[in-house]
């Protein structure tokens, strides 16, 4: 991790996006928001704590430096993720698969099964127009 | 200006002795034929000499004047449009008329102007007959004159129900004319001249005009121009182009304030410009007290009572109340009044709730609260939740002019319109990403928007759209806030992650200075409201800023305050100006 991050870790106002939705997944060590319910693409993953989750789109995330790494399912180019707000590590991103059936990853998130908490969202007033 | 616009009763060209060779064929200003000393000018060459003319003439240097025509073998105003104007102004109207078919063959459109030209004479030489009392006289100008012309029957009708009006006050604010006299017959000569190419006679102060128009053309482009809102030309030197010093701008730290002990987050003047409130991580609020001619703030006293940080302040318009949030996970929020000590309203109204943001109405009798878990509420002063409305995200809040709409951004990357009163809402923009913050110009029509890893955008409320970029800013990572500031609020400066404050004009996407003294990132700015010399910033250094103009632009006379509690330096930060 390079200095900036560690600088951010501790200083300032971190801004923090919500991306709503009516089943939310949060950083279980902190409570903030990650993603829903809709975002998910699969239960059927695993991490280093057990089982793990597929999402499309994840937001208050840090990420770490690309990493070579070598998986079941592969050879992927990956960067580790954690909460943006207290930054326990919660899972990676695919940021490139080398075997053309594994592409379907790339910018999609790992979140650890056992890191994150689930709760209900709110019924939000979109607006008609 | 020491005269009216619209009075210049020069008599330009008066008479046909000005000039050499009165030939009504000839053209004007064509100076080759006359024995003239001075060679065959040029188009434009003519031009100054007749504006400078008309200058000298209009402030009595005629003598001069007829000299440089005869010199230059220039005219300032053709013969038959000179004679006709003289005509109009000494109120001849049937000699103005038949100057008229003399001038008819130099008009471009010279019967339908012509009808109009007339028509404007005649309803002059009416009114004044109406004042005079001539009434019968009046009458004949109407049904000979007037009618006859088919011209403008509307008007024709309208000017007949003046002939029932005794008064002569009451016929001059019901025709809504001048009366009788000079001030009338130059206004009506203006209007004429609207018909008359400028070859044949010069608009009225052609030159000032034009000085003005360099005056207003050199004020825009001065990146830096803070001074009064209404000058006229009369205050500007027109021997050299207008530029403001760089220096006069807030480029120089006049103060840093280590009173904080923790990161500051927010800061904000009082709507008097005579206090500043600054928000900090250590949940303590400061209020300071502005010294107006130093420009620089004493500390007044410290706010405690909270326990989660203070991450965003609202003054009431008044500015006896102010509101203080916190950061994310904090359910409550106080009211302060600021002149009674330790009176305070403490608002919490759920545990879990998450009250981020907040904006008084104009009124300074309720305000706005919410955040991003979907609270959204109008309360009173007392802290009574008055309205609530379910299910918006709420991140900023601002109150519009007309009392009733508040503006919301939201976590949809929208800003919305909701009026609790009507119960309605509806879109007025979309952004591509978050919207940290915004804040809305005095006018109510510009918003300024930190959005996140974008920059600080420009929207326009009423035409909803995007106006402008800042370029420059690094943000994204934390909770920036930006403000405008200024005469006109003509300027924006915004807080940074690379530790500086960026300051735009309005009108250019780059930024015209650069301001360096913090250590850490720059949370927030704020532009004194009244002394606009000044300007404040907080960061995650602990500490407050407070900028003002190089040295020799303070007031004379004045010593930077030295105590225990500040110090005031001005080696460690650098200044620095792109050109743009």
């Amino acid at each position: 991790m390079d200095k900036i991050t560690l600088q951010w870790i501790k200083m300032g106002r971190i801004f923090l996006e919500h991306i709503g939705g009516s089943k939310l997944f949060s950083c279980a060590s902190c409570d903030t928001i990650l993603t829903n319910r809709s975002e998910l693409i699969s239960t059927r993953f695993t991490g280093a704590t057990g089982r793990a989750f597929l999402f499309n789109k994840v937001v208050n995330l840090n990420y770490s430096e690309v990493q070579d790494r070598v998986m079941l399912t592969g050879r992927h180019m990956v960067r580790d993720v954690s909460c943006k707000n207290c930054d326990t590590k919660l899972g990676w991103i695919y940021e490139f698969a080398t075997e053309d059936n594994q592409r379907y990853k790339e910018g999609r998130v790992i979140l650890e099964r056992a890191l994150v908490s689930e709760s209900d969202g709110i019924d939000e007033h979109m607006g008609d127009d | 200006m020491h005269q009216q616009a619209n009075g210049c009763p020069q008599h330009n060209g008066a008479t046909n002795e000005d000039y050499e060779t009165p030939s009504s064929s000839q053209q004007n200003g064509n100076a080759a034929e006359h024995k003239s000393p001075v060679p065959a000018m040029g188009k434009t060459d003519q031009d100054i000499v007749r504006l400078i003319g008309q200058h000298l003439k209009t402030i009595g240097l005629n003598r001069t004047a007829e000299l440089l025509m005869k010199e230059s073998g220039c005219r300032l105003d053709h013969p038959a449009a000179a004679k006709f104007r003289q005509h109009v102004i000494d109120g001849e109207w049937s000699k103005a008329e038949n100057d008229l078919n003399e001038l008819k063959q130099l008009l471009d459109n010279s019967n339908q102007s012509l009808s109009e030209m007339k028509f404007l004479i005649l309803e002059q030489k009416y009114l004044e007959f109406l004042e005079d009392g001539r009434a019968l006289d009046a009458l004949h100008v109407l049904r000979n004159e007037l009618t006859p012309l088919q011209h403008n029957i509307e008007r024709v009708h309208v000017l007949s129900s003046y002939i029932m009006i005794s008064g002569r006050e009451e016929l001059m604010n019901r025709a809504r004319w001048h009366g009788k006299g000079v001030a009338s017959r130059t206004k009506l000569m203006e209007k004429l001249q609207k018909f008359l190419p400028p070859s044949i006679m010069l608009p009225p102060r052609r030159l000032y005009t034009l000085l003005s128009q360099a005056v207003e053309l050199q004020k825009d482009k001065c990146p830096f121009h803070n001074t009064t809102v209404e000058e006229g030309i009369d205050d500007f030197n027109l021997l050299i182009d207008h530029y403001c010093p760089k220096e006069q701008f807030p480029c120089e730290t006049i103060q840093v304030l280590n009173d904080h002990c923790d990161e500051v987050w927010f800061c904000k003047f009082s709507p008097d410009g005579l206090k500043l409130a600054t928000g900090s991580k250590d949940s303590s609020i400061m209020i300071w007290d502005v010294d107006p001619e130093t420009l620089t703030c004493r500390h007044r006293k410290t706010l405690d009572g909270h326990t989660y940080g203070a991450a965003y302040l609202s003054w009431s318009p008044d500015g006896a109340h102010l509101l203080v949030c916190g950061p994310e996970d904090c359910p409550e929020l106080f009211i302060w009044n600021i002149d009674a000590d330790d009176q305070r309203v403490k608002i919490s109204h759920s545990p879990e709730d998450s009250l981020t943001s907040c904006a008084w109405h104009c009124n300074g009798k309720k305000f706005v609260t919410g955040g991003m878990r979907g609270q959204f509420y109008q309360c009173d002063l007392e802290g009574t939740v008055l309205d609530s409305w379910e299910g918006v995200r709420v991140q900023g809040l601002w109150c519009r002019s007309d009392g009733k709409t508040v503006l919301a951004s939201d976590t949809h990357h929208r800003i919305r319109a909701y009026n609790f009163d009507e119960l309605s809402d509806s879109n007025v923009l979309q952004a591509d990403y978050s919207i940290m913050t915004f804040s809305v110009n005095k006018a109510d029509r510009l918003a300024l928007l930190n959005v996140a890893t974008q920059g600080v955008h420009l929207w326009d409320l009423e035409d909803k759209c995007l106006v402008r970029r800042f370029q420059g800013v690094t943000q994204g990572h934390f909770t920036i806030h930006s403000c405008f500031g200024g005469k006109n609020e003509d300027f924006i400066a915004s807080g940074s992650e690379d530790n500086k404050i960026y300051i735009w004009h309005i009108k250019r996407e780059k930024p015209i200075a650069v301001l360096q003294g913090h250590t850490r990132t720059v949370n927030a700015v704020a532009w004194n409201p009244v002394y606009q010399q000044m300007l404040a910033s907080v960061s995650d250094d602990g500490t407050v800023r407070i900028w003002g103009p190089a040295e020799k632009y303070r007031k004379p006379g004045t010593v930077v305050a030295h105590n225990g509690e500040c110090s005031s330096t001005t080696n460690n930060n650098e200044w620095s100006a792109m050109n743009s």
